[in-house]
């Protein structure tokens, strides 16, 4: 009765509520991308398409936003696999302490990394810019306001999230897959891109999928590198379209809409490389997952590694703690004048203390509560045959499709015409992350979910148990990996939303990755550099402790 | 008689009405507080216990503006809420399509909204006792809907490192000078400053002004704090459309940047105060507003954000010359202002490369 219970009524209520969640947003921003008249009424008054038809008589912002977005997907998901290889498949010194390294840049907001790497790379006077000229050179070594300097900084920090994904697949690998490619003469190298690109292959695709839809909504480097460069992506044009006066909602509205273009194909290209080939890598059969001996490998590996964590933590950690601690941000070192004034301020802000705490609840409210929500969602989509699953898949990944600055503003509209009080609430903010973050949990999960063979279920109900219970013994444990990283990203990545929380927040619900924007925007560089930091380190402290109390109370590592 | 007796009640309600209105609009008798004076009652805002502002100003300054108003009322928590202008303004004007009233105050960074805002009925109207001090040019018609709060000002400014003083630019014209090209900034089309900047030059120089400008490939950007941070780094020699304020926040720190006062003028962009209808404190929003359009909420102002007030018996911020010193360009026609919003954007995006 129960299993009935839960698949008779559960599931198609939990559809019908992630579904809404989507949808119902998106039908008002549908209905604002025709809107051709006043852009502040609100049902329009006049409806065509003459927004969509402007951007085809300027595809220069597209083009530009998928230039961008595929470079940096190409580079996120290369560094992102390499450094999962390295620290899962293979024996390193100081694995453990890299791999939680690698966490680090996602810890970040991504504007962290676009003002540091500014300080690092600017033209003419960029830190590393200015060692370069000091041996000689006349030119800069590197320009970062170009459209490769910004792939070069999304890619750095979305590198993380590929690496995330794709090393939780890498995690739940049978490692005598590679030991019998190995018996049988392969080389290390040739095992690698034989046997274990193919076997992580969903964890890689559910990566790139996820990170390509990322870079297409990225802003933040965009904004801080591409403007001053003269160099212009949807999102920046959709944050020029929004904030002027009148309003441009319709053309922004238009814009985030026909990225969905670019996310149809992605997705449907992905469908039928996965109907193609069988992923399943845990069978009925024991394994322990192993990581391989590398012998002198191990060192030149162990600098790739570390080379990662330098050039994506260390330098921008470093640029950013050298503004943060300056009387004024300048990277001439004769110029450079220190103090801890800019701390003293961020913590006499009374509104910062607050908006820490209220990331903090959001990200673990949304994550705990989210991750078994989508845990379910994703074995309903890749594992029942419950009809329209593939629509549904569809469904929950449109959140990512639509830059969060537009979906913002569907959220916006749509949540505060529901005769329901909690607009300018946390309730809010809660309910809009989940909805956002619904693409990368699934994508995060799904890469887990395919590759457990569908045998060992059907084992457990053959046995007899439940549904439920099969649930609790067989499935759930072997998507912990998967699980554990999901929660992991869906926190981060609530603590460091912007787009959504522009436009949600309220004076009592005020949440950090704003506050950070707006001290940039309207206080100073140094400030927001010691904000960045603050954050950086709440969060990085908020995981240790989490882990620390997920071990003790699992008994487990986590 | 039958058919009288409602009319007479509905014309003496209404008259009765209209009273309390204009009563809570103006009084006659304000009590007079520490350098202001207001018809707020003061108990009763202090049990509405909070006030609620939306400004775009920055967070750190306008925290401690409000920290000296909740100095003096210590009932009343204050707490404020910054966006940029548009979203700021977009924000506002949904929660009000959906009825949730969260703001008591705003100050909209454009004139554009304001005007606009006002038509929509956004504002509560209070005049408040201040506004004897504010000339009618700086208060909305009629009055009590929006008052200018304060005055951003804008000029030229320079690395003297980069920039020796006798090459410095001397007036407007001067930026048009081929050797600023590839080094010169300006501000992004959202920019309500930017607006005033190009429509009052465009005026003074005529309507090809901009366009000699084209050349240089101006970078444009959001805020004042990049085009500075570019200033000290070198990456530009001259900012354009430079805020005065923070001109003088960085000289205060002891950036190595100069502030050009041009002869032909300075330009000035204000800011309109007012509260929300349908304010949810609204008792303490007119004690605000009493305190904040007074001497010495002008004055707490002018001292964190660096802004100038609209009154003249206020001092001028911290480090800054006095405004009787250069002449401030503001449009005076408001409505042919609003009016070439469309060939300014139009103008603008072309200039700086959006499109």
């Amino acid at each position: 009765m129960s299993s009935f219970g839960f698949r008779g009524w559960v599931m198609p209520l939990l559809l019908l509520v992630c579904g809404g969640l989507v949808l119902y947003p998106l039908a008002f921003l549908i209905i604002e991308s025709l809107n051709i008249g006043d852009p502040q009424s609100f049902p329009p008054e006049e409806l065509g398409l003459a927004n969509y038809l402007e951007l085809f008589e300027e595809p220069r912002v597209i083009t530009n936003t998928l230039l961008v977005a595929s470079i940096a997907t190409v580079l996120a998901v290369l560094f992102g696999f390499i450094q999962a290889w390295i620290l899962t498949r293979t024996i390193i010194p100081g694995r453990d302490r890299l791999e939680r390294l690698m966490e680090l840049p996602y810890y970040m907001t991504p504007l962290i990394g676009a003002l540091a790497w500014g300080v690092l790379l600017g033209p003419k006077t960029g830190l590393i810019n200015q060692v370069w000229q000091s041996t000689g050179w006349t030119s800069d070594f590197f320009n970062i306001y170009t459209p490769w300097g910004i792939a070069w900084v999304m890619a750095l920090f979305e590198g993380t999230v590929a690496f995330v994904m794709i090393s939780a697949s890498m995690k739940s690998m049978d490692p005598s897959l590679e030991e019998s490619s190995r018996v049988l003469g392969a080389g290390k190298l040739r095992t690698a891109l034989k046997i274990t690109l193919p076997l992580v292959a969903p964890g890689v695709l559910s990566a790139t999928i996820f990170v390509f839809s990322e870079m297409l909504g990225s802003f933040a480097a965009a904004f801080v590198l591409g403007i001053p460069g003269r160099f212009f992506v949807v999102t920046t044009a959709i944050w020029e379209a929004t904030l002027s006066f009148p309003p441009d909602y319709g053309r922004a509205a238009a814009m985030g809409l026909s990225l969905f273009g670019a996310m149809v194909l992605t997705l449907g290209c992905a469908r039928l490389i996965m109907r193609h080939g069988s992923y399943t890598t845990i069978t009925g059969k024991a394994f322990r997952p192993r990581a391989m001996e590398v012998g002198a490998m191990r060192f030149p590996l162990m600098t790739i590694a570390w080379g990662y964590i330098i050039v994506a933590v260390i330098l921008p950690l470093g640029a950013l703690l050298l503004t943060s601690m300056e009387r004024f941000a300048t990277v001439i070192i004769p110029q450079m004048q220190f103090t801890l004034a800019n701390y003293e301020t961020a913590l006499r802000m009374g509104s910062l203390a607050p908006a820490f705490a209220n990331s903090l609840i959001l990200g673990v409210s949304v994550a705990t509560l989210g991750v078994p929500t989508i845990g379910v969602l994703a074995w309903i989509i890749y594992r029942s045959r419950v009809p329209g699953r593939g629509l549904m898949e569809f469904v929950i990944m449109i959140p990512a499709a639509v830059p969060r600055l537009v979906f913002g503003l569907g959220l916006l509209w749509a949540w505060i015409n529901i005769p329901i009080p909690i607009y300018g609430t946390l309730w809010l903010l809660g309910i809009a992350y989940f909805t956002v973050f619904l693409p990368l949990g699934l994508r995060t999960i799904a890469g887990v979910v395919l590759q457990v063979d569908p045998s060992l279920e059907e084992c457990a109900r053959v046995c007899g148990a439940s549904w439920g219970y099969q649930m609790r013994t067989v499935t759930l444990p072997l998507l912990r990996p998967g699980l554990v990283a999901a929660w992991l990203l869906i926190f981060i990545a609530s603590v460091r939303e912007l787009g959504v929380s522009i436009f949600l927040m309220g004076p009592n619900s005020k949440v950090i990755a704003p506050a950070i924007v707006n001290s940039w925007l309207s206080s100073s560089s140094e400030l927001s550099a010691a904000m960045a930091l603050m954050q950086t380190a709440m969060v990085f402290v908020a995981v240790a402790i989490l882990f620390r109390v997920a071990r003790r109370v699992t008994g487990a590592p986590a | 008689m039958r058919r009288l007796a409602p009319r007479v009640l509905s014309v003496v309600a209404a008259c009765l009405l209209a009273t309390a209105a204009r009563a809570a609009e103006s009084c006659a008798n304000p009590h007079q507080m520490q350098g202001f004076k207001t018809c707020a009652d003061i108990g009763t805002a202090e049990r509405e216990g909070g006030l609620v502002v939306y400004s775009t100003d920055p967070e750190a300054a306008s925290e401690s503006v409000l920290a000296e108003f909740h100095a003096l009322f210590p009932k009343i928590n204050t707490t404020y809420f910054r966006l940029q202008g548009g979203a700021l303004y977009a924000k506002l004007l949904a929660e009000r399509q959906g009825q949730a009233y969260l703001a008591d105050i705003t100050q909209l960074s454009d004139m554009s909204f304001a005007f606009d805002f006002q038509k929509r009925g956004g504002y509560m109207r209070y005049i408040s006792p201040e506004l004897a001090a504010y000339k009618p040019d700086y208060r909305s018609t009629p009055d009590g809907y929006w008052t200018w709060g304060a005055l951003v000002v804008a000029g030229i400014a320079y690395n003297p490192n980069l920039v020796p003083a006798d090459e410095a630019p001397r007036n407007w014209p001067d930026m048009m000078n081929p050797k600023w090209a590839d080094a010169i900034s300006v501000k992004v089309t959202i920019s309500g400053l930017q607006h005033t900047t190009w429509y009052m030059l465009r005026q003074l120089y005529g309507n090809d002004f901009w366009k000699n400008l084209a050349p240089s490939k101006p970078h444009a950007f959001d805020s004042y704090v990049q085009q500075f941070d570019r200033l000290v780094n070198g990456q530009d020699k001259v900012a354009v459309t430079a805020q005065y304020s923070g001109y003088l926040l960085m000289k205060a720190k002891g950036a190595p940047v100069e502030f050009v006062y041009p002869p032909d003028g300075l330009i000035a962009t204000p800011q309109p105060w007012g509260i929300v209808k349908e304010a949810p404190h609204p008792e303490a929003a007119r004690l605000f507003m009493d305190w904040f359009l007074g001497a010495p909420g002008q004055t707490v102002n002018a001292r964190f954000q660096c802004d100038y007030s609209a009154r003249d018996d206020v001092d001028p911020p911290p480090g800054g010359a006095k405004s009787s010193t250069f002449k401030l360009l503001t449009p005076t026609d408001w409505k042919a202002f609003e009016q070439s919003h469309a060939a300014y954007v139009r103008e603008w995006d072309k200039l700086t490369g959006m499109r």
